[in-house]
């Protein structure tokens, strides 16, 4: 029994930062809008304050801020011949299920993605020509500039209190900044978190090898900040417990305390949560959604809610299997390569060192999520030349902490025993005197490397999973090589007493340890209906009143950490929502 | 300890001492560190209590915030002398309660602070 509700202006299909921010910004525009999120509210007031914060078992091991996978998970495999099984536990990657989703247990890390990877096919061809780019590697242009999108990075890190220093205002390189980035109008809204010890020591032997570290830039608030929207933001408390946790000291930039209690404070609003969506529902002609359908997951009661505007705003995966679940768009098809729901899934690459140094005292407990020193130079640096490395693409590299947890983070020299009492001596030695250095990488688009529904296993709603095929492939080995190289180069040069080095990973993808929760792709934006599913504007192409916003739009997948496009181009949405879309209902692009 | 040792920290405690002379309009400034946890409205409890009011009350007393047992436990009556000392460095006058701040190091900058409040939680 499905209990059909009043038709609303907008439903917001989870409530994070993307939902946060188009809520806020719609309700302002005076429509009426209701967000269904799958999980509870959450507050810092009740929920993320000490001491109850401070628990890894709750929060690290046991998941608490994210998805249930006894409910709904993936299912995954390494490549079309494989058969995929179910991810049963979180490992590789953790969506957050919470008001705020992702956004509350994020590092803060929030670069600006720029036109090496807007125009990145153009690019590379016109560079390398067009035999540069294998067959297999299906990256493509965006159909957005950096140009365009730079008002809203801008909006963003104003909104998440981005602390961090500039390294090109205007076109004028600012020292102590990165020189690589594109230009920006202004400066950050705060400066540079305080470095610690590790941040410091990366920060000179980057600069003695010739390269070129800088602050990175993290919503974390290195001092007490008001937004522009009056939220406030007490200053870094350098507690040690950011990336999986909420902020103890308001200090770091979430949805739920920002855009999320501003929306929730306007009577056009309204949220549900515990609302599980489970099908976007189109008209007869198929050329619009009307509205959606969920379940409330406390008692079964099922609900279809109407809505002039749907915007999709769950986690990027979820986002791409409710298209698929509802029939939007022509599914991807790895073989024929036809078909774009689906195509284009990216993770990220990476490799790392510990470095031990004898009779240091790093303090390890004490850092911000974004306590560390970053090198931009294999990465945004089109000066680096690709060609006799043989891969596209690139990484950064950062020297310092994000979040090593008081239990989980046991940093010991290779060959250490992994249990007993010379493990426990060794712990004991070590803990103080390790640091960490690590490569993130991006991760090309590949034909085989996709999403499409599970053929056998189905989640608690009787609906099926969404099956991920991923591998890593030769251009990410071969950078991953040379990050391993880059890294060891740094690392042997600060003299370390003990080096567990770098190696490049060339064993295939596996679900189980932690990686990064950057997953993009499977519903793309881009330039025309036949490689993409949404226009630049994440509109999808087929219904018009259905906007699917997150890294789930981002054709190929970079180094940096995906947060500041995401949120950049939530505001770029909602700008096109208010100003244009509803004065003219329709396609914002003509395909 | 060493001597020398011995020698610094009674310094640093005699600088650390109360002052009476602080400015209140640069307490509103540094004010700044404590208002996205604490309003000064009477009931406005957030992530930290309600400031309104705090030279007339016990640690711990509002009936309707979470505090810490520890806080509960502390038997502080708050004064600009306690406040002050308590602001320096929280886990130090109060083991185990919950506020997340390290402290606040500067004299001068707790005098300020302190002046400021003094009118600013009547």
């Amino acid at each position: 029994m499905t209990t059909k509700l009043k038709e609303v202006d907008v439903v917001i299909v989870g409530l994070g930062w993307t939902g946060g921010i188009l809520a806020k910004e719609l309700t302002e525009a005076g429509l009426k809008v209701v967000a269904l999120e799958r999980g509870a509210l959450r507050t810092n007031e009740n929920d993320y304050s000490l001491p109850n914060i401070r628990d890894e078992l709750r929060y690290v091991v046991r998941h608490d801020l994210m998805q249930n996978t006894a409910r709904d998970t993936i299912t995954v495999r390494n490549n079309p011949q494989q058969e995929s099984l179910p991810m049963r536990r979180l490992g590789s990657f953790l969506p957050g299920e919470v008001v705020g989703g992702s956004g509350v247990h994020w590092s803060g890390h929030t670069w600006r993605w720029t036109d090496m990877e807007f125009k990145i096919r153009s690019n590379y061809e016109e560079r390398y020509g067009k035999k540069s780019i294998p067959d297999d590697m299906t990256i493509q242009d965006w159909g957005i500039s950096y140009a365009e999108l730079e008002p809203y990075y801008d909006k963003f890190e104003y909104t998440a209190a981005v602390s961090g220093k500039a390294g090109n205002i205007g076109g004028q390189i600012q020292a102590g900044g990165n020189p690589f980035e594109a230009p920006r109008a202004r400066d950050y809204p705060l400066p540079p978190l305080t470095p610690i010890l590790a941040s410091e020591m990366f920060t000179n032997a980057a600069r003695d090898a010739g390269y070129h570290p800088f602050p990175r830039p993290s919503a974390n608030a290195s001092q007490p900040y008001t937004n522009p929207d009056g939220s406030k933001f007490g200053g870094c408390q350098y507690c040690g417990y950011c990336q999986r946790f909420g902020c103890e000291a308001n200090a770091k930039g979430s949805p739920h305390m920002t855009v999320i209690p501003i929306a929730m404070r306007n009577p056009n609003f309204e949220l549900r949560t515990h609302s599980w969506v489970t099908r976007v529902l189109k008209d007869s002609g198929g050329k619009r959604v009307t509205g959606v359908t969920y379940t409330n997951v406390l008692n079964g009661e099922e609900f279809e809610q109407p809505a002039t505007i749907v915007l999709l705003c769950a986690y990027a995966i979820n986002n791409v299997h409710l298209m698929l679940l509802s029939g939007i768009g022509t599914p991807y098809d790895p073989v024929a390569q036809k078909g774009v729901i689906g195509k284009n899934y990216c993770y990220q690459t990476g490799a790392g060192a510990t470095l031990f140094f004898e009779g240091k005292h790093f303090n390890p407990f004490m850092n911000a999520g974004g306590s560390n020193a970053t090198i931009d130079d294999f990465n945004s640096n089109w000066a680096f030349d690709r060609a006799p490395h043989d891969f596209l693409g690139g990484y950064v590299v950062a020297g310092g902490f994000n979040t090593p947890l008081p239990i989980g983070y046991r940093p010991v020299p290779s060959g250490t025993p992994q249990w007993g009492s010379d493990w426990k001596r060794a712990t004991a030695k070590w803990y103080q005197t390790a640091m960490v250095i690590n490569a993130s990488g991006s991760v090309m688009a590949n034909r085989y490397n996709c999403y499409d529904l599970d053929p056998t296993y189905r989640n608690a709603f009787g609906q099926p999973l969404m099956r991920m095929t991923f591998d890593y492939k030769d251009n990410e080995h071969k950078m991953g090589g040379h990050a391993a190289q880059t890294i060891n180069n740094i690392a042997r040069a600060m003299n370390p007493t003990r080096l567990n080095p770098a190696s490049a990973r060339t064993d295939p993808w596996t679900v189980v340890p932690y990686q990064s929760t950057h997953n993009t792709g499977g519903t793309i934006m881009g330039t025309n209906p036949r490689d993409s599913a949404l226009n630049k504007y994440l509109q999808s192409w087929d219904c018009h009143n259905l906007f699917v916003i997150g890294a789930n739009a981002f054709p190929h997948n970079s180094a940096y950490n995906p947060t500041g496009p995401v949120g950049a181009l939530a505001y770029w949405t909602a700008d096109a929502i208010k100003s244009r879309y509803l004065r003219n209902p329709g396609p914002l692009v003509q395909a | 300890m060493s001597r020398a040792a011995m020698v610094l920290m009674m310094t640093l405690i005699t600088v650390g001492a109360a002052r009476a002379d602080g400015d209140p309009v640069r307490g509103a400034t540094r004010f700044q560190e404590c208002a996205a946890c604490h309003k000064l409205d009477a009931g406005a409890n957030e992530v930290g209590p309600s400031l309104h009011g705090v030279f007339t009350r016990k640690a711990g007393e509002l009936a309707d915030f979470r505090f810490s047992p520890a806080m509960k436990r502390s038997g502080i009556v708050w004064t600009p002398e306690t406040l002050e000392k308590y602001i320096a460095d929280p886990q130090a006058m109060v083991p185990a309660n919950r506020m997340p701040y390290a402290g606040m190091t500067s004299a001068n900058d707790r005098a300020d602070l302190i002046a400021y409040l003094v009118n600013a939680t009547k």
